[in-house]
């Protein structure tokens, strides 16, 4: 199987792929804690808009659609705040609306569109040297504002007005959340594809809440498991001959399923004992 | 006579057509040690979350300091009566407590030990807030809310699902602090007995407000019947 890393296009969908892994894991301990996890999901669907619009007019899709996701979450956090509507229908409105205007623009574009099967499932051939530097420079920049930023996003996501208390203001840190979350989504549609990419954002996360005695072990393991679960899924992917995002949403949900029965062993052990 | 801290004039809130607090007008002094009482659905927690800025007022006005609450939000210390989150995300004690920042040393791991140990919780920073009862986490919060010397503490209903004894340390605790920092201190309570044993001042609020003044004045057959229409006498709930 390791063979596999003598490919070029392995290499990139592998390097792509980890950092796309640490992204979306420390992303996914936010989105789990302020149980939104329907965000991937909703961004990922609604991005289609930008990705059929970008082929129809013969631009770069990912640019545009990461421009796009920006655009979405800042509106979805809008209608969240400034609205009664709460957060899965403020995510469901988006997800149906970018999908609906994806499939409509999709319907002008002459012809059949092998590219878009890779963008809705994922496809590690796709993955070109321009899309791993995008991801690299711009995961980059969401990794060092989770960096700098960290504690105050963490407080305005697990009590928001205490942060406003001491002096937050917390709709900032909450717009980084929301648009980090967007932007990072978007960068791993060609990896694992538009109706998969969620699974990435908070599957780590399910996993490593099994095991977590703190919010730093919660975020460390949640990052190792992403990166375990896309290495892993890459590979089998590779060797299986099979779509990249089905194996590593596979590859996710196994490794959960593991653990789960693990602490429910332990936890059975304990009682005995 | 000391200065007010607190200046609540005129004040209106509604949602949408329901009108919550009904121009109420009071004033709170330095050191003063003030409780709220009313029945349920009376406007009380929304009156707090009008002085702390998180709500603004839709008639009327609350200066704190003689600013608006969002420019001396620092000042205030608060603990609410619900705190909503998921009891399943491994944060511990301590994460929880240090997540404010305010600057000074002496705030650290120690700090966060003694104000715990204020609110009689002992070895306990390691431990998930999820897991912990109703009335450990409720004095986690007012422990939090100790952190900092705020200049003035809100709590509102701060014995919720604490035992009898518990209830004493912290009402005692609150006083102390109330006493020896000279803290503002603004308690929403349903407990007529601890409001006369612990406040100098009492606030009646059914959307409009009642009555105020000393607890020996205020609390009266009259206005407790007016207050929650029946006839209402100094109780315990435990």
């Amino acid at each position: 199987m390791l063979e596999a890393l003598q490919y070029p296009f392995m290499m990139r969908a592998l390097v792509s792929g980890i950092f796309v892994a640490v992204l979306l894991g420390w992303l996914g301990t936010f989105v789990v804690t302020r149980k939104m996890s329907l965000i991937g999901d909703g961004i990922a669907h609604a991005s289609l808009a930008g990705i059929a619009l970008a082929l129809l007019l013969g631009w770069a899709p990912i640019p545009v659609a990461t421009i796009l996701s920006m655009f979405i979450a800042a509106f979805i956090y809008f209608l969240e705040k400034k609205t009664k509507i709460s957060s899965d229908m403020a995510i469901a409105l988006m997800f149906t609306t970018g999908m609906a205007v994806g499939i409509i623009l999709l319907h002008f574009y002459q012809g059949y569109q092998p590219e878009l099967v890779s963008y809705l499932f994922g496809n590690i051939l796709t993955i070109n040297t321009y899309d791993l530097w995008n991801i690299v420079v711009i995961g980059t920049i969401i990794l060092f504002l989770l960096f700098i930023f960290y504690r105050k996003i963490l407080f305005s996501t697990f009590d928001p007005v205490g942060a406003y208390l001491s002096g937050i203001k917390p709709w900032i840190y909450d717009l980084i959340l929301y648009v980090s979350t967007a932007v990072a989504i978007v960068l791993s549609i060609k990896l694992i594809g538009i109706i998969l990419v969620s699974a990435l954002l908070v599957t780590p996360s399910a996993i490593a809440k099994l095991f977590s005695k703190s919010f730093k072990h919660f975020t460390v393991l949640a990052i190792v498991i992403s990166i375990i679960i896309i290495f892993i899924g890459l590979m089998l992917s590779y060797s299986l001959d099979l779509p990249s995002g089905a194996v590593i949403v596979l590859t996710g949900t196994s490794l959960f399923l593991v653990g789960y029965l693990i602490t429910f062993v332990i936890k059975k052990i304990k009682d005995i004992i | 006579m000391n200065q007010p801290v607190i200046v609540v004039k005129n004040l209106t809130y509604k949602f949408g057509d329901f009108v919550a607090l009904d121009n109420v007008s009071f004033a709170i002094e330095q050191g003063d040690m003030t409780a709220i009482i009313g029945p349920n659905g009376s406007g009380k927690t929304t009156l707090l979350k009008n002085i702390i800025g998180v709500c603004e007022p839709t008639v009327g006005s609350v200066k704190i300091f003689g600013k608006q609450p969002h420019q001396v939000i620092k000042s205030i210390g608060y603990v609410p009566q619900k705190f909503e989150f998921d009891r399943d995300i491994p944060i511990t004690v301590y994460e929880f407590m240090a997540l404010e920042k305010c600057g000074k040393s002496k705030h650290g791991c120690a700090n966060i030990h003694r104000a715990l140990q204020e609110v009689g919780l002992n070895n306990i920073e390691k431990n998930k807030l999820g897991e912990l009862s109703g009335g450990q986490f409720q004095r986690v919060m007012i422990a939090k809310a100790l952190l900092h010397e705020k200049e003035i503490l809100i709590f509102d209903e701060p014995s919720t699902g604490i035992d009898i004894v518990g209830e004493q340390t912290i009402y005692d605790l609150i006083k102390k602090i109330n006493r020896d920092r000279g803290t503002t201190c603004l308690i929403v309570s349903h407990e007529l007995n601890v409001v006369n044993k612990y406040a100098n001042k009492v606030i009646c609020l059914n959307k409009k407000m009642i009555c105020s003044g000393i607890p020996e004045t205020v609390i009266t057959p009259e206005n407790l019947k007016q207050l929650y229409g029946i006839g209402a006498g100094l109780y315990h709930t435990h």
